[in-house]
């Protein structure tokens, strides 16, 4: 196997398929860099130049847009507080308030290092373990996909900052979102009151992107302006401190097991499918605040939760790898293409895809690995010019941000109804920040709304028998930690109570 | 015992999730499906209900200090900006499909430039209409040439 | 005063550049890209033969045909989305049998007719596909278990579309009673039955690779002969059920668009299909090229259309 990997890399360190690794990596990062402008978006143009490559030629591209754009994320999240992919959400709750302090450079290297410590360990996993670690993504039945999404529900427990019960709130009106439009199953209208628009439902991105941007750029514009004028809005004006990479490098490996939970957590997501990379930045950024000696630094610029959330999804990334090369069944949209350029030149994909073309197959493996690499390098040349936007004056950023935001919701579906919806989740978003909702778990409950719905009705269609849940094991064993995942928060939250007095809210 | 901001929120919560909770009641099944399509948002509205008629208890019950003698008043805040920006976004979505991307993002850029930072010379003029020209042309020739998205073409200029 | 001229000179600026913006008037057609709407996401089977569709059709007219991927709601938002863009031909619609379904099912109003037909490009036979769990090695011995354990066989399908007529169709032709399962799509279908949290569902041949390797069995295929690439899978016709069940996908622009624009179209298309890279693409999707010109694919669209009317009316789905 070592040999097998061995040549693989040997063999992708060709120029013919570097060179399209390290463009993708490149489109990669610049896509995930600006919001509104998905993987899927930026995968989907380098489609047409795999058709007439070698096949390994395209999917070296694909892979190295994957992980790109998985990194190139994390730089809106911390420069403007906008995730620039929805794999990178958490990433904000950390990455932007170190930022504010003064240390942009530093919340975005932990980013980037973190996801290629992340995406590395990821790839240990997906070369020495696909096949048994993809097979676990078949014992998943709808019992126990509704099981994990239960516990990830509860998870949102450690997420909700000064109430519980905002943040319980908020988780509600992220599943009601979800719920809008016409249902998942037999496609009946829901609370639609006869809307054309309602009727469409409210689609993830377009939600996400309006709530995020809207609720970050509007808080800033009460500040701009002001007579006193003592608010520095945005990022301008902060002088760029000096940071070490070998520093960063020491925070991160101070906690390993933080590091290595985070991967592992990323990884499982992606091995299982239709979940995705934003629900892995959540949850390992959840997971972390319960690890951490120091919950309370979260949401504050502590680095541990941007550590947890860039090593996850990254790991997200070699998860999702493994099924397509396990059993060539694509877990997000991202490899659903890569499985099409795969269709298109004749590659047979399924459970004997790895024998059949190991040069392949390693070749994929060998383009995740130096993917990482490639896109540290980017990183290394971008940064400078990155980092150059915090010295932008707010009244340029805001509307050329607002417009990167509406045609990436535009795109996503060709249609203005997303760019609807962005406007009306901008004001929603924006409301209950003033109200002192919290939004992460809102976004979580948007993130699995749909998905807890369709595996609870699926489960029942398949037997009526509700004691399935608690009796088959996976499944059981999910309820027993969402149980405890709530109680440890809930201890959590009184342990910290106690030790902070009441802040009145910044209104 | 007063009402706060909370209160308020809470009782608006409630009010909706009522409202679709009898609506998820009323929502056709289907035969071969065994639980209707109200079955699991009747459940997502219940819980929600119950936590804002939390929210509401919690608030009436919170002890709130009477009008201490002013206590720091709060940071000014610029709100009729945020309207004001939130308007323009609203003016430039509308206009998107009748006056097309490029037109209206150029529009859109310059105005709202010009809401923020009302330039003082010609020098800033300039600028901001370069800025507005340069990223209504750049975010459509990397949009329409390279991501391949055909961005709205207006339905008044065809353009 | 000062001020006024600099806003006025700002404000003139403005406009002269904007008037440098905008185009000349048009030209003949097409001058510029088309768009291709896919009433579902990058990746799935109808995305993957309309991509290499796509490539051979902008050879032939002339300009770039880009793919949108308009998905959601069960691809009745594409279908939605078709219907209300300009008929200019600048607004293509790429679509399937659910067309059908999907208005019979009262999922949404809109209907074929709605459109013009262009061409039809490519037929997908549907294949019974069993988990590799299950018993089952043939129809008789699934047929045998059936006939035992009414209702108690699962089956994998997005209700109200293909994947769930197909079965049902059988289900009708063989007097048995299946117990659907709601999945949308292939891969998550193809992810339970793999699991074997279901035990039957409808596939393609895209899926030998997993049959190869013994984690999957065909049971039989919807077409008039069997597959030469796939030999050993029984046609429905030879196991005595008088079914043929093909998604069929074609090209249709809104209604209203000019005749000289349809008929560029519709020559575009002829060769488009005829092209030997596109026929081979299509093999590898498991499917045929099945091309008819707009006057053919329109007869078939209403013979379609009364067929799937009748087969929801049996299957007491039909709301209108």
């Amino acid at each position: 196997m070592l040999d097998l990997l061995w040549s693989g890399l040997v063999n992708v360190a060709q120029w013919k398929y570097l060179l399209p690794l390290f463009a993708g990596t490149f489109i990669g990062v610049i896509g995930g860099s600006l919001p509104g402008v998905t993987i899927t978006m930026t995968v989907i143009v380098v489609l047409p130049f795999t058709y007439g490559l070698d096949p390994l030629a395209g999917l070296a591209a694909m892979t190295g847009v994957y992980v790109g754009g998985s990194t190139g994320g994390l730089i809106a999240c911390c420069l403007l507080g906008i995730p620039g992919s929805p794999a990178s959400i958490a990433t904000t709750f950390d990455g932007f308030p170190m930022a504010r302090n003064g240390e942009p450079g530093r919340a975005i290297w932990l980013g980037v290092w973190a996801s290629v410590w992340g995406g590395l360990l990821g790839a240990l996993f997906l070369v020495f373990l696909t096949g048994p670690l993809a097979a676990i993504a078949l014992e998943f039945g709808p019992w126990e996909y509704f099981s994990l999404f239960v516990l990830a529900m509860a998870m949102v427990a450690g997420l909700a900052e000064a109430s519980l019960l905002k943040g319980l709130i908020s988780t509600a009106i992220g599943l009601l979102i979800t719920v809008i439009g016409h249902d998942p199953i037999g496609s009946v209208p829901r609370f639609t009151f006869g809307s054309g628009f309602i009727g469409g439902g409210f689609p993830f991105l377009p939600v996400l992107i309006g709530i995020f941007a809207f609720a970050q750029i509007m808080t800033d514009l009460e500040k701009l302006n002001l007579p006193g004028g003592q608010a520095t809005p945005s990022l301008a004006g902060i002088k760029l401190e000096r940071f070490s990479h070998l520093k960063v490098n020491l925070e991160i490996f101070r906690q390993p097991f933080q590091l290595a939970w985070a991967t592992i957590v990323g990884l499982i997501i992606g091995i299982l499918p239709a979940i995705g990379g934003s629900a892995s930045s959540v949850m390992a950024y959840d997971q972390a605040k319960k690890f951490s000696k120091t919950p309370e630094r979260f949401g504050k610029g502590h680095p541990e939760g941007i550590i947890a959330s860039e090593a996850s999804n990254n790991a997200n990334v070699s998860g999702s790898l493994m099924t397509i090369m396990a059993f060539g069944i694509p877990g997000d949209a991202v490899t659903a293409v890569m499985l099409g350029a795969m269709t298109i030149h004749g590659i047979q994909s399924g459970p004997l895809f790895i024998s059949q073309n190991p040069d392949i197959a390693y070749g994929i493996y060998a383009a995740y690995i130096l993917a990482h690499p490639c896109m540290l390098l980017i990183c290394l040349a971008l940064m400078p010019l990155m980092l150059r936007v915090t010295s932008v004056r707010m009244a340029v950023l805001a509307p050329v941000v607002l417009v990167l935001c509406i045609v990436g919701a535009y795109a996503l579906n060709n249609t203005m109804q997303s760019v609807y919806v962005l406007l009306l989740f901008g004001v929603v978003g924006y409301g209950l920040v003033k109200l002192g909702f919290p939004l992460a778990p809102l976004i979580l409950g948007l993130i699995l709304g749909d998905q807890i719905e369709i595996n609870l009705v699926r489960a029942i269609m398949t037997d009526a028998n509700p004691w399935l849940f608690l009796t088959r094991p996976i499944s059981g064993g999910l309820l027993l930690a969402a149980a405890g995942s709530v109680a440890l928060a809930v201890w959590q939250h009184l342990r910290h109570q106690n030790r902070v007095a009441e802040e009145t809210p910044d209104f | 015992m007063s009402i706060g901001r909370d209160g308020i929120a809470g009782l608006v919560l409630l009010a909706i999730s009522l409202v679709l909770l009898v609506k998820s009641f009323q929502l056709p099944s289907l035969a071969i499906v065994p639980v209707g399509p109200g079955f699991y948002p009747a459940i997502v509205l219940a819980f929600m209900a119950a936590a804002s008629a939390l929210l509401v208890l919690q608030d009436l019950l919170k002890r709130r200090p009477t009008a201490v003698a002013d206590a720091p008043a709060a940071p000014p805040r610029n709100y009729r900006l945020v309207v004001i920006a939130f308007a323009i976004v609203g003016g430039y979505i509308a206009l998107l499909p009748l006056l097309g991307f490029r037109l209206a993002t150029v529009l859109f850029v310059g105005t709202l430039q010009a809401a923020l930072g009302w330039p003082q010379t010609a020098r800033q003029w300039l600028v901001l209409a370069a800025i507005a020209l340069g990223t209504g042309l750049v975010s459509y020739v990397v949009f329409e040439r390279y991501l391949m998205v055909l961005l709205p073409r207006g339905a008044w200029t065809g353009f | 005063m000062a001020r006024m001229s600099v806003k006025m000179a700002g404000a003139a600026a403005l406009i002269s550049v904007l008037g440098a913006l905008s185009a000349p008037a048009m030209a003949q057609y097409p001058d510029r890209p088309v768009k291709m709407i896919v009433p579902w996401a990058a990746g799935g089977d109808t995305d993957n033969i309309f991509r290499p569709f796509a490539v051979e059709l902008q050879k032939h007219i002339g300009q770039p045909v880009v793919i949108a991927n308009v998905g959601g709601a069960s691809g009745t938002t594409g279908a939605r989305e078709a219907k209300a863009a300009a008929a200019d031909g600048y607004t293509l619609y790429a679509v399937h049998d659910y067309i059908h379904l999907t208005f019979y099912a009262g999922i949404s109003d809109v209907k074929y007719s709605d459109f013009e037909p262009i061409c039809l490009v490519a037929a997908t036979p549907s294949v019974l596909t069993a988990s590799s769990k299950t018993p089952w090695k043939n129809w008789a011995e699934l047929a045998e278990d059936a006939k035992k354990r009414p209702g108690e066989i699962t089956v994998g399908a997005t209700l109200g579309s293909t994947s769930h007529i197909f079965p049902a169709m059988i289900e009708k032709a063989a007097n048995l009673k299946f117990k659907f399962v709601s999945y949308d799509g292939l891969a998550p279908r193809m992810n339970a039955l793999l699991g074997g949290h279901i035990n039957l569902t409808d596939s393609n041949l895209t899926q030998k690779g997993k049959v190869e390797a013994g984690l999957l069995r065909y049971i039989a295929i919807a077409s008039e002969k069997r597959d030469p690439e796939s030999p050993d899978v029984p046609t429905l016709k030879e196991l005595g059920m008088n079914i043929v069940y093909e998604v069929a996908r074609g090209v249709m622009v809104p209604k209203g668009t000019p005749a000289p624009v349809r008929a560029k179209l519709e020559e575009g298309c002829a060769k488009a299909v005829k092209e030997p890279s596109f026929a081979q693409a299509m093999k590898l999707q498991g499917t045929r090229v099945a091309y008819l010109n707009a006057t053919d694919y329109a007869k078939f669209l209403a013979k379609i259309d009364g067929e799937n009317k009748v087969v929801m009316t049996d299957l007491g789905l039909i709301k209108k």
